[in-house]
C-alpha cells in the first residue's frame, strides 16, 4: 500500500522535495552535532557550543544539498512516467542516473559519468531491496499446501454435480 | 383509472363521504413545494436529501487532514517559494552588485549570485518550515487534538528556536513575530466566525 500513499505526479515533486529535505536536515543535525562536539576545543562547554554551531551553520546546507538531490529526482521520475507511460523501477533508476548527471555536469564528462553511475546503482540498491521485501511479504500469504485438482478427470465424466464437491 | 370518472353516487353510493370531491382528502402523490407528506412515505422526503454534499466520516476522526499527512508537502513547498524568493532577489541584487564587470565575466558572477542566494533562502525557509512542523506534530499527537492552540504554540516555538542562538531578547522577539504570524493566520482561517462575533451575534457559538 506504500505506492498508493504518494502524491499524483506533478505533486509528488513537492512531497519528495520535502521529504528530501526534511530528512537532510535530521540527518545532518544529528552527523554535525557529533562531528561539531569532536572539532571543538576540549572543555564540556566548548563541546555543547560547538556542536550547537556546526547544528546550526550545517544541517540546513545538507538538507538543501537532498531537497535539490530529492526534487531533481522525482522531476525526471515523472517526466520519465511520462514519456514511457508505465511505472517501473527502471524509471527510477535511470532518475537517478540523470540525476547524478545533472548534478555533477559542472565538473565535466568524467565526473558526470561517474556520478550517473553512482546515482544508478544507489537506486537499483533502493529498488532491489523494495522488490526483495515485497517478495518475502508475499511470501507468507501463500496457501500452505493447495489442493490442486486434476483438469483431466473433468471432460470424461462431464459436469458431475454433487459427487466432488461434498 | 380516473377517479373522477366514478359517478358521485350509484353503486358504491355508500362511500359517497370519501368522493375525490374532498378537498381534505386531495393529496399530491410527490411532495411538492407546499412539503406535505407523502402518501407512500412515513417521513417527509424533504429530511432525506437537503441537497448539499454529504461525506462519510469515520467515527471521532477530524474533518480535515492530519498534520502529518501535510507535512512533506508544505516543508516542499517552502522549500520550493524560498528557492525562487531567492532566485527572484538574487537576480535583484546581481544587477547593481555587477555594474562595473561586463561580459563573460559578468554572467558568471551573476549566476553564482542567484544560484547561492537562491539556495539560502531555501534553506532557511526550508527549516523554518521543518521546525514548525516538527512542533505541530508534537503538540498535535500529546494534546491529542488538532486546533488553533497548535498552531499558535508551534509558531511561537519555531520562532524561539530559530532565534536562540542570538540571545535571550530576540528570541522572545522571535517568539513574538511567530506568534503574530501564526495568530494572524488563525484569524483569517476563521474570518467567518470573527465577523459573527463582531457582528454580536454570539448565538450560534
Amino acid at each position: 500500500m506504500e505506492e498508493y500513499a504518494r502524491e499524483p505526479c506533478p505533486w509528488r515533486i513537492v512531497d519528495d522535495c520535502g521529504g528530501a529535505f526534511s530528512m537532510g536536515v535530521i540527518g545532518g543535525s544529528v552527523v554535525h552535532s557529533i562531528i561539531g562536539a569532536r572539532n571543538a576545543p576540549a572543555g564540556y562547554r566548548h563541546r555543547l557550543v560547538g556542536s550547537f554551531l556546526a547544528i546550526k551553520h550545517k544541517a540546513p546546507v545538507v538538507g538543501g544539498n537532498f531537497a535539490v538531490w530529492g526534487g531533481l529526482f522525482s522531476t525526471f521520475d515523472c517526466a520519465l512516467v511520462h514519456i514511457r507511460k508505465k511505472e517501473d523501477p527502471w524509471n527510477s533508476i535511470t532518475s537517478g542516473a540523470l540525476t547524478g548527471a545533472v548534478l555533477a555536469a559542472r565538473n565535466g564528462a568524467v565526473a558526470m559519468a561517474g556520478s550517473a553511475m553512482i546515482g544508478g546503482v544507489l537506486l537499483a540498491m533502493i529498488e532491489g531491496v523494495g522488490i526483495l521485501m515485497t517478495r518475502m511479504s508475499a511470501e507468507q500469504f501463500r496457501p500452505v499446501n493447495p489442493q490442486m485438482e486434476d483438469p483431466s478427470q473433468l471432460d470424461q465424466k462431464g459436469p458431475s454435480f454433487g459427487t466432488q464437491y461434498q | 383509472m380516473d377517479q373522477n370518472s366514478f359517478p358521485s353516487s350509484g353503486l358504491f353510493g355508500s362511500y359517497g363521504a370519501y368522493s375525490s370531491g374532498d378537498p381534505s382528502l386531495n393529496i399530491p402523490v410527490t411532495s411538492g413545494a407546499s412539503g406535505s407528506l407523502s402518501p407512500y412515505l412515513n417521513v417527509d422526503p424533504m429530511y432525506l436529501n437537503q441537497g448539499d454534499s454529504q461525506f462519510i466520516i469515520p467515527n471521532g476522526q477530524a474533518r480535515t487532514r492530519g498534520r502529518f499527512e501535510l507535512a512533506f508537502s508544505q516543508i516542499g513547498s517552502s522549500c520550493l517559494a524560498g528557492a525562487l524568493y531567492g532566485a527572484v532577489n538574487g537576480l535583484r541584487i546581481s544587477g547593481v552588485e555587477t555594474k562595473e564587470l561586463a561580459g563573460r565575466v559578468r554572467m558568471s558572477q551573476m549566476l553564482t549570485l542567484v544560484t547561492k542566494q537562491g539556495a539560502s533562502s531555501a534553506n532557511s525557509i526550508g527549516v523554518v518550515a521543518l521546525m514548525y512542523t516538527i512542533f505541530g506534530i508534537g503538540l498535535s499527537w500529546s494534546r491529542g487534538t488538532d486546533d488553533e492552540i497548535n498552531t499558535l504554540g508551534a509558531a511561537t516555538m519555531t520562532g524561539m528556536l530559530y532565534k536562540s542562538s542570538a540571545g535571550a531578547p530576540k528570541m522572545l522577539r522571535g517568539g513574538a513575530v511567530g506568534l503574530t504570524l501564526a495568530s494572524v493566520y488563525c484569524l483569517y482561517q476563521n474570518r467567518d466566525k470573527v465577523s459573527s462575533m463582531m457582528s454580536g451575534n454570539n448565538s450560534q457559538y
